[in-house]
């Protein structure tokens, strides 16, 4: 009796533990699982955290990876030194830390920025220096239309196409009223968009700007009803975009509009603070695929955050897109000549090289090119927020619209389409 | 300490400070140091109007913002020379500076640091909305994309050569105000602050004078922000926030309102020392506690902030009472 | 009802807004924005209420009120989170709201009392940052919301949605306004608050029991924060760095009441708010319609000097 007691727990205990084993193994790098000890090669990273949010989950992500890729033989047997700055929401600071990175400790690239203002302060910098930004979450203009930084994410102004997209071919959307920060390079601008993407369709669009400090949202949702507008698109970060649908929902608007929203509301903690009253309205364009797709990056992706980060560290849209820009890079430092390695102009060739890297985690290829403007992700998903979770309602699209006609030259110059 | 030894103590670490700083070799020390040099600039309007007047201004980084927004749009609006913007830069802030003084120079004590805090808050929110110019079309000249090129003064166009140039100039702001306290307007405030009504009595034209000290106040806060706008090329709305105002004003006292020393050291702190907790990884929200702690202790037990209290230390150790 | 007569101006100003703002607005649409701005200004008025029913009693402009209100409703909201009955979590943040206001009162207040006004101000200053600073340090920065069962219930007006919680925002303002009142005005307590704040010392030497009336002013005064950040959690935002910084339009609400006439305040707060949300009907002024409440600030001190130097009275 014993003995069978004994066997079936072995037996079980194996299975069990079968998952687990399925699962810790992250590949990274090489794939060597030989420790990197060679002379570190130095990469940058400035993240803002602090009120009014919190971006540090890409550069967080991006940092677990390297961790991984060091202890699987580095580049070439070296480790990646990564060195990784705080801006605070802060232009000075941003400049200080873009200045102690670049001048200071003389890194090779900078990869996983996320940041509201460090790209408007840096992008000059980044250009007279020579040197390439991998980032990952960008939400100004000038992150994407710089010729030294390219990001993962998608940002406001594609994110809102999608969800306009949504709203008129899925939810009968006629007119669009584009609720965005009072902000040039972040609202103006992506909300400009979302109205030539409506004109071009034949249909209306407008824009309520909001301050980001003002305490009233209220009266920029009465300025959406008096729009006229059958259909409101939420393109606000997400503290001021769950003020917004309080207050719409303080008017029982739920049932009377469409409501599409841009990624910031792709949040794990977003269905529970919305309640039931929204349950099965938000129709959110994500910028990267599923947080639970079963693709391989995406597995990975987890396995790498549970190996390597910390438990707290947010598992969100940003950490998946900082562990893309990450791996990328890896990719293309390992493509190098190891001699190069240290060359700051020859990483950025390099990276300004990038062609047609596919991923689960994004809808279409990510490549860089020699141009004044990147945008590679222009593609994604929708989801819907649904029993305090959310599902995919929409599977990989492209966005069109005015805006992306630029980008379809420069990618059918480099065979992409 | 007597003033012809505070005249000498600064112009050695005027000195000190020219030589030795700009080449300190660390890009990002170089950059901290410039921003702490334009608070250095700011702080001293604010801390000679509490000292000398007893007026109180919660608006001066406010003040700045409206200084460095000129500077910007001088810059891209028109070819001139950078210190041709810096001029233009200082008077129309000095000017704004008289416009909000206008209710405030009758009222006394609260209501004129009331005044400079609505002046703060409504600042903030046309900051916020309009942004600052970066090369763009029309009166704001705001552009949605990276911003175009800041054209440095032309023997200064390096960073550590900026720092040095800015350093003469945080210098000639601290001899200015010495200028006006050892003549004639700095007899005046003394009176003024000792009573309004005596004042008056002497035949001293009370509000000239205000207005004068205010204007100053005014002018040192546009120098900072043209400066600030210089140094990084473009400026961000986030920088001059209502509560950075009340921020400024509490460190100043906290330093010290009536020594110049005192004045570096709450541009330092005011500066230096977030950047170096976030060096240390420290929360940032530490530094609110520390500065808040700070700043009622030196209200309640150090009126002279640490500055007063380095004097009261350096007396002892001498052994002698200045 | 002639001191009253002050206030006129600021009736007068919205009642010019509204006309030249929203007048070819039917006022279908107008009406709601009108309600909207009466929501919102009622926010003002209660911030400022708290301000000025404490610098009444005890000469102090406790810029720390916000912070305070923004401490008590975060533990009320990780109360709810952790399971707490809702009643409970209510009453916790404000026994600590008050707790938070005494410490200030009866440890550091009482060393300042004989300086002036704006070195008190800026004490409290200092004070707001350090609870500004606790706050932020122990909640990182989240999504969150507060929510209270008053939200669900609601009752429409021209059009609009009133939640019973907006209701209750502006009943106890004038609730607040009246007791206050009928409290300073009438009570023996009141009485002798007046008299502290007109001159410490001096009530001292008559026999008043300065540290117990003290004590009751900054009590009050603790509790009014505390329900001010209550519904600042719920109907702003639930970030401590965005309530405790209501405290400036707040100040501009008390100001529009000269920082001692409670009626002002809530007049001043109503008209602030309601400028502030019809001006978004005016295609030119809707991007800048948030310094509303600091314009009109400023144009009320500008009035109230009336021509001759503004002496404060505790100057």
């Amino acid at each position: 009796m014993k003995t069978i007691t004994y066997y079936f727990s072995l037996v079980a205990s194996i299975l069990l533990a079968l998952p687990a084993v399925a699962q810790a193994a992250p590949e990274c790098g090489a794939k060597t699982g030989i420790k990197a000890t060679g002379s570190p090669i130095k990469v940058g990273g400035i993240h803002g955290n602090a009120a009014p949010g919190d971006f540090s989950s890409a550069t967080d992500a991006a940092s677990a990876y390297f961790d991984c890729v060091n202890e699987n033989g580095g580049i070439n047997g070296r480790p990646i030194q990564y060195l990784v700055e705080n801006d605070q929401w802060n232009p000075e600071l941003a400049a200080q830390a873009a200045a102690k990175l670049i001048e200071d400790e003389n890194v090779v690239a900078m990869v996983g920025n996320g940041s509201f203002v460090e790209m408007s302060v840096n992008a000059p910098t980044y250009k007279e220096n020579g040197i390439m930004a991998m980032a990952s979450a960008c939400a100004v203009s000038e992150c994407f239309e710089s010729s030294n930084i390219v990001s993962t994410n998608q940002g406001p102004l594609a994110s809102s196409i999608g969800a306009a997209m949504y709203a008129v071919e899925e939810l009968n959307a006629q007119n669009i009223s584009c609720i965005g920060l009072a902000i040039p390079s972040v609202g103006n601008w992506s909300c400009g968009a979302v109205e030539s993407y409506m004109t071009s369709k034949g249909l209306t669009g407008s824009s309520v700007l909001l301050n980001p400090a003002a305490p009233d949202v209220n009266s920029g949702l009465l300025e959406a009803v008096a729009s006229g507008a059958d259909s409101i698109l939420v393109n606000l970060p997400a503290g001021l975009g769950i003020a917004f649908l309080g207050a719409a929902q303080e008017q029982d608007l739920a049932a009377v509009y469409s409501w599409t929203s841009s990624t910031p509301l792709y949040d794990m903690s977003v269905p529970a603070a919305l309640g039931e009253y929204w349950d099965g309205k938000i129709f959110v364009s994500a910028e990267l695929t599923s947080l639970d797709g079963q693709g391989i990056d995406n597995l990975n992706w987890k396995a790498v955050m549970d190996a390597y980060a910390d438990e707290n560290d947010p598992r969100d849209t940003f950490s998946q897109s900082g562990y893309l820009s990450a791996k990328i890079f890896v990719e293309t430092l390992l493509s190098m000549d190891a001699e190069q390695l240290d060359d700051r102009n020859a990483v950025s060739d390099s990276i300004k090289a990038i062609n047609d890297k596919r991923s689960d985690l994004m809808c279409g290829p990510y490549y860089v090119g020699e141009a004044d403007r990147h945008m590679p992700n222009h593609a994604g998903i929708v989801v819907v927020n649904k029993n305090g979770n959310f599902e995919v309602v929409r599977d990989c699209f492209e966005y069109e619209g005015p805006y992306f006609e630029p980008l379809f030259s420069t990618e059918k110059a480099l065979g992409l389409r | 300490m007597t003033i012809s030894r505070q005249v000498w103590l600064g112009l050695i670490a005027f000195l000190a400070a020219s030589i030795s700083l700009p080449s300190i070799g660390s890009g990002q020390w170089l950059s901290i140091l410039t921003s702490t040099s334009c608070f250095v600039i700011a702080i001293t309007g604010v801390a000679f109007l509490y000292a000398r007047l007893g007026m109180v201004s919660l608006g001066q980084v406010a003040l700045m913002g409206v200084g460095g927004w000129v500077m910007l749009r001088m810059n891209h609006a028109y070819l001139l020379p950078f210190e041709l913007n810096l001029m233009v830069a200082v008077v129309v802030t000095m000017v704004f500076g008289w416009i909000l003084a206008l209710p405030a120079l009758r009222m006394r004590g609260l209501y004129l640091a009331l005044i400079t805090l609505m002046a703060a808050g409504g600042l903030e929110v046309i900051f916020a909305t309009f942004r600052f110019p970066n090369g763009g079309e029309g009166f704001w000249g705001v552009m949605p994309s990276v911003a175009a090129p800041f054209r440095r003064p032309e023997i200064a166009q390096s960073d550590s050569a900026y720092l040095r140039y800015l350093i003469t100039f945080v210098a000639l702001g601290f001899a200015i105000i010495r200028l006006h306290l050892s003549s004639a307007p700095g007899r005046a405030w003394a009176m003024i602050r000792r009573s309004e009504a005596a004042a008056l009595a002497s035949g001293v034209n009370v509000t000239y004078y205000k207005a004068w000290g205010f204007g100053l106040s005014g002018a040192l806060a546009g120098l900072a922000g043209a400066f600030l706008a210089g140094s990084l090329g473009l400026l961000d709305a986030s920088t001059f926030r209502a509560s950075e105002s009340i921020l400024l004003f509490a460190l100043a006292v906290v330093g010290g309102v009536r020594y110049w020393y005192g004045v570096v050291i709450a541009a330092l702190l005011l500066r230096v020392l977030p950047a170096l907790f976030n060096n240390w990884s420290l929360d940032p929200d530490l530094a609110l506690i520390i500065f808040g702690a700070a700043l009622m202790h030196s209200i309640i037990t150090a009126p002279q902030g640490i500055a007063g209290q380095l004097n009261d230390l350096l007396a002892k150790l001498r052994g002698k009472h200045d | 009802m002639k001191r009253f007569l002050p206030l006129l101006w600021l009736v007068l100003a919205a009642l010019a807004v509204f006309i030249l703002v929203a007048g070819k607005t039917p006022f279908r649409i107008s009406g709601l924005f009108l309600v909207s701005g009466l929501a919102v200004g009622a926010l003002y008025s209660l911030g400022g209420i708290g301000l000025v029913v404490l610098y009444r009693a005890t000469g102090v402009l406790n810029l720390a009120n916000g912070a305070i209100g923004a401490l008590g409703v975060m533990v009320a909201w990780q109360l709810g989170h952790w399971g707490v009955a809702p009643s409970l979590t209510w009453l916790a943040a404000l026994v600590l709201a008050t707790m938070v206001s005494l410490i200030f009162g009866r440890l550091i207040a009482p060393g300042l009392a004989h300086r002036d006004p704006v070195v008190k101000t800026v004490a409290t200053l200092g004070y707001a940052l350090v609870v500004l600073g606790i706050t932020a340090f122990i909640w990182e920065d989240d999504v969150r919301k507060f929510s209270l069962p008053t939200d669900q219930m609601a009752a429409i007006i021209l059009d609009l949605r009133f939640t019973v919680t907006r209701m209750i925002v502006i009943g106890t303002a004038i609730f607040i306004v009246i007791v206050i009142w009928l409290y300073l005005d009438r009570t023996r307590v009141g009485l002798q608050m007046r008299s502290l704040a007109n001159d410490r010392q001096l009530a001292a030497l008559i026999g008043i029991r300065i540290v117990r009336v003290e004590t009751i002013a900054w009590g009050i005064s603790g509790v009014i924060a505390g329900f001010t950040g209550l519904m600042f959690g719920d109907l702003v935002r639930l970030e401590p760095f965005v309530i405790t910084f209501m405290v400036i339009p707040s100040i501009a609400a008390a100001i529009c009441g000269k920082l001692e006439s409670l009626v002002g305040v809530l007049v001043g707060g109503f008209t602030m708010g309601i400028i502030e949300s019809l001006l978004t009907l005016s295609p030119t002024l809707k991007s800048i319609r948030p310094v509303a409440p600091f314009v009109i600030a400023a144009i009320a001190l500008f009035l109230m000097q009336g021509g001759r130097p503004l002496v404060f009275a505790r100057d």
